[in-house]
């Protein structure tokens, strides 16, 4: 019995630790998209002493967004205040049809094919509905793409075939392995177009994903961004003694300083 | 908030310990019997999140109480066993190494003995992957590093001669909660579970 409540209590106080976005920054809306055929939940986190008369925002679109808001919309209040930065829009997107179907380029057994409907649901029902009813600066660069795993996927689907539309990529242990790396196909393709912007990508992984389907495709990309890329502001992070989810968080903040250092 | 972790996974051990010596012998023949002072365990395992690392392993265990032990547990691990050859992605080598000491505490039942130890260590991961696509440059990338490993270890002993069957399951602790309290991080937990079975060898 003792040694039950020991553990008992290693896992609460543990797990006492949950971040939660302050709800009254927060607003909800919701998209239903001709383009992805579903409907989507959007959540706006605004910055503290939000002023839509006097300044404009920056955005940062975050995949994933029922998991990943709270605590992107905390780590961006708390690292643009210790860097004296402006702090930014954060804009969830909650899911519509299945990740696997919204998040992958082609049809495969692994994923629906759905990346293209969804980046058109983004570019002309998402960002216009942020863009006329708040604050957010319309501008390329002032805009942020952050995904995690086949979010991270979509994220360099951006990258590759969406490149006007997003000047910040924030990738995180991306599935680069789909479809016989057809993102390599892609970047290649779009390259000369896209090789005249400024990018600014933060590339992150864990150190023990080792399935034999992360390391060397993430390598190989970065690589790509190094050798072809002239304008581009580049760093990756590997966080040490952590896996796939468990490098999750720590690359977000990473990423997200990244981005303000250089905004 | 990891100092108050640590602080409990250490009341946790003293309470295993506590639990181990408050345990009376109802049996106290059987216990004689089934005690052993000193024992070497090679196994071979599987660990399960994926199904695709295989493992040696050897638990050296040395009783110097009856209840209380002090345990040597290694290991190798050959990792992503069937899974090489993926989407032009070969695998070069993928292994982990593992050295763990710890303490033990033992319970006896009619025909078995069943040892909770708290055990600590580190483990080296090493591997190599090369993507090989037709369509693209070929490219290689390696990774290695030392992290810590600890954990609860479950360790069953079935038989009462100089040979017995030993099985033995792994709990890690480590990412999750002891280093991280991200609930997230449990994924590298999982990938380090592991089950091992085979032949137990009493020296003493």
């Amino acid at each position: 019995m003792k040694n039950l409540v020991s553990l008992l209590l290693i896992l609460s106080l543990a797990s006492c630790n949950k971040e939660e976005f302050n709800l009254s920054l927060t607003k909800e809306l919701s998209i239903n998209s001709t383009f992805a055929g579903a409907n989507f939940i959007i959540k706006i986190g605004l910055p503290e002493n939000y002023d839509p008369g006097s300044q404009k925002y920056s955005s940062i679109y975050v995949l994933d967004g029922e998991e990943n808001f709270d605590y992107v919309a905390e780590k961006c209040k708390q690292i643009s205040g210790d860097l004296s930065k402006s702090n930014v829009l954060v804009i969830s997107i909650g899911y519509g049809n299945d990740r696997s179907q919204d998040y992958t380029p082609t049809v495969t057994n692994a994923g629906g094919g759905g990346a293209e409907s969804f980046m058109l649901f983004i570019k002309n029902e998402l960002i216009p509905q942020i863009e006329s009813n708040f604050a957010a600066d319309t501008s390329r660069k002032s805009r942020v793409i952050l995904g995690h795993s086949f979010g991270g996927l979509l994220a360099t689907y951006a990258f590759t075939n969406y490149n006007d539309l997003f000047g910040n990529y924030i990738i995180l242990s991306p599935s680069l392995w789909y479809d016989n790396e057809i993102m390599f196909r892609l970047e290649e393709d779009f390259r000369n177009n896209n090789k005249q912007n400024h990018q600014l990508v933060f590339m992150g992984l864990g150190q023990l994903e080792n399935q034999g389907r992360m390391l060397v495709p993430f390598q190989a990309f970065y690589q790509r961004f190094q050798n072809h890329y002239p304008d581009i502001m580049l760093k990756q992070n590997i966080v040490s003694h952590m896996d796939h989810s468990g490098s999750k968080k720590p690359n977000i903040k990473e990423g997200l300083t990244f981005y303000f250092l250089n905004k | 908030m990891k100092i108050k972790n640590q602080i409990l996974f250490i009341i946790l051990l003293l309470n295993l310990a506590e639990s181990a010596a408050q345990i009376s012998s109802d049996n106290t023949r059987n216990e004689q019997s089934l005690e052993r002072k000193l024992t070497i365990e090679p196994a071979i395992g599987i660990k399960p999140w994926p199904i695709s690392d295989l493992l040696v392993s050897n638990l050296v265990q040395w009783n110097f109480k009856k209840h209380l032990s002090l345990v040597s547990h290694t290991s190798y691990s050959y990792n992503n066993a069937f899974l090489r050859d993926f989407n032009y992605i070969k695998t070069n080598y993928n292994y982990s190494l593992s050295q763990k000491l710890g303490i033990g505490a033992s319970v006896y039942s009619k025909h078995s003995s069943h040892t909770f130890s708290l055990i600590a260590g580190i483990k080296y991961d090493a591997f190599k992957e090369t993507m090989n696509n037709p369509e693209f440059e070929i490219f290689s990338a390696s990774s290695s590093g030392v992290s810590p490993d600890m954990g609860i270890m479950y360790n069953l002993k079935i038989g009462a001669k100089k040979y017995f069957f030993s099985y033995r399951m792994y709990l890690p602790l480590t990412p999750y909660p002891i280093q991280t309290s991200d609930i997230y991080s449990i994924d590298t937990n999982l990938a380090n579970f592991t089950l091992e079975f085979g032949i137990g060898i009493r020296l003493k």
